[in-house]
């Protein structure tokens, strides 16, 4: 009785014109084994056990299998590195000092230096001062060139005797 | 389209997606390649999203069309037998000679629908193993639904010839 219906559901199925439902009742069908089936049904028995079995399988995104725990979040106190706020403190500190001291240098030495040459007077002492350096030195080259000159003209002297 | 758009009507079909891909590709490793891929463009094409009617459809068309780009460009072969060779199914049953029997009928009629052109494969599965109505198999494909009708009642037709040799004739 059970393979008449059957056969019937297959005839449409064949044709195209089962529904959804039905379809599902002729897999049901097919996925048990059955003893004695009448050749039309005995034909198509392997393709709805395999359309069964393939709508059974498990395909499944391996992403969501291993997906890893979310990582729990660990609240860090704001004093639990205080060594290395200290460190970069200290450090600040240390270049900040470097700098001004250096600044400071830099303004009482190169700054007063200018200052006075900015004052004409002053440039003109300072010119003046360089000078007498200059001419001192030349005049002490001078004093050794009349001992050469007067060698010179000693042996002029003693040539023209000559 | 919002993140959470997204998040709700387009991932709950991932893996819809990968089955179908899955299917026309036959390899696990390409099928999640494609998937991703399909899930970028969606996700690239958001403006587009808010016309549609069927999100799933598309989804689905676009990964259909991706599949179909990559077994089209490099003379994409199956490989799922080669891989699958050393995989025996473990199994329960007493009698290993039914098992292996059983085994042996389900690659043919696997290897016969695979043999389908695609048209048709492609038919046949969105009907007989994943349930779609022919409406949504006439989304999924961009096809008159008189179409699906009639290339599953050949895709059918064509499957029954082969059954119909099988049991006559082993082959």
């Amino acid at each position: 009785m059970e393979y008449k219906v059957i056969s019937e559901l297959l005839e449409k199925y064949w044709e195209g014109e089962t529904s959804l439902e039905e379809e599902a009742t002729l897999r049901e069908f097919f996925s048990s084994s059955h003893a004695n089936l009448p050749p039309e049904l005995l034909e198509a028995a392997p393709l709805f056990q395999y359309l069964h079995i393939e709508s059974e399988k498990q395909l499944s995104w391996p992403e969501e299998e291993t997906k890893a725990p979310a990582a729990k979040v660990v609240k860090l106190s704001p004093f639990r590195h205080w060594m290395k706020y200290a460190a970069i403190l200290l450090m600040a500190v240390g270049i900040g000092y470097t700098f001004q001291h250096r600044g400071e240098r830099q303004a009482t030495g190169d700054f007063a230096y200018q200052s006075d040459l900015d004052n004409p007077k002053n440039a003109l002492e300072e010119t003046k001062k360089a000078l007498k350096l200059l001419a001192k030195n030349l005049n002490k080259g001078t004093n050794q060139m009349q001992k050469i000159s007067y060698f010179n003209e000693a042996t002029e002297m003693i040539e023209g005797k000559n | 389209m919002s993140l959470e758009r997204f998040l709700s009507q387009v991932v709950p079909v991932r893996q819809k997606l990968y089955r179908f891909a899955y299917r026309l590709l036959g390899n696990e490793e390409d099928a999640q390649d494609i998937t991703q891929d399909a899930l970028m463009k969606v996700w690239d094409m958001q403006e587009k999203m808010a016309e549609l009617q069927n999100t799933e459809a598309w989804c689905m068309r676009i990964t259909r069309n991706l599949a179909l780009d990559k077994l089209k460009s490099r003379k994409y072969r199956r490989h799922d037998d080669l891989d699958h060779a050393g995989e025996v199914a473990a199994s329960h049953q007493s009698n290993p000679y039914t098992v292996s029997e059983q085994n042996d009928v389900m690659s043919k009629v696997h290897a016969t629908i695979n043999a389908l052109p695609e048209k048709y494969k492609t038919i046949l599965q969105l009907r007989d193993i994943d349930g779609h109505s022919y409406q949504e198999i006439a989304e999924i494909l961009d096809l008159e639904m008189n179409d699906v009708k009639v290339n599953l009642h050949r895709a059918r037709k064509a499957v029954r010839e082969k059954l119909q040799n099988l049991q006559v004739y082993g082959i």
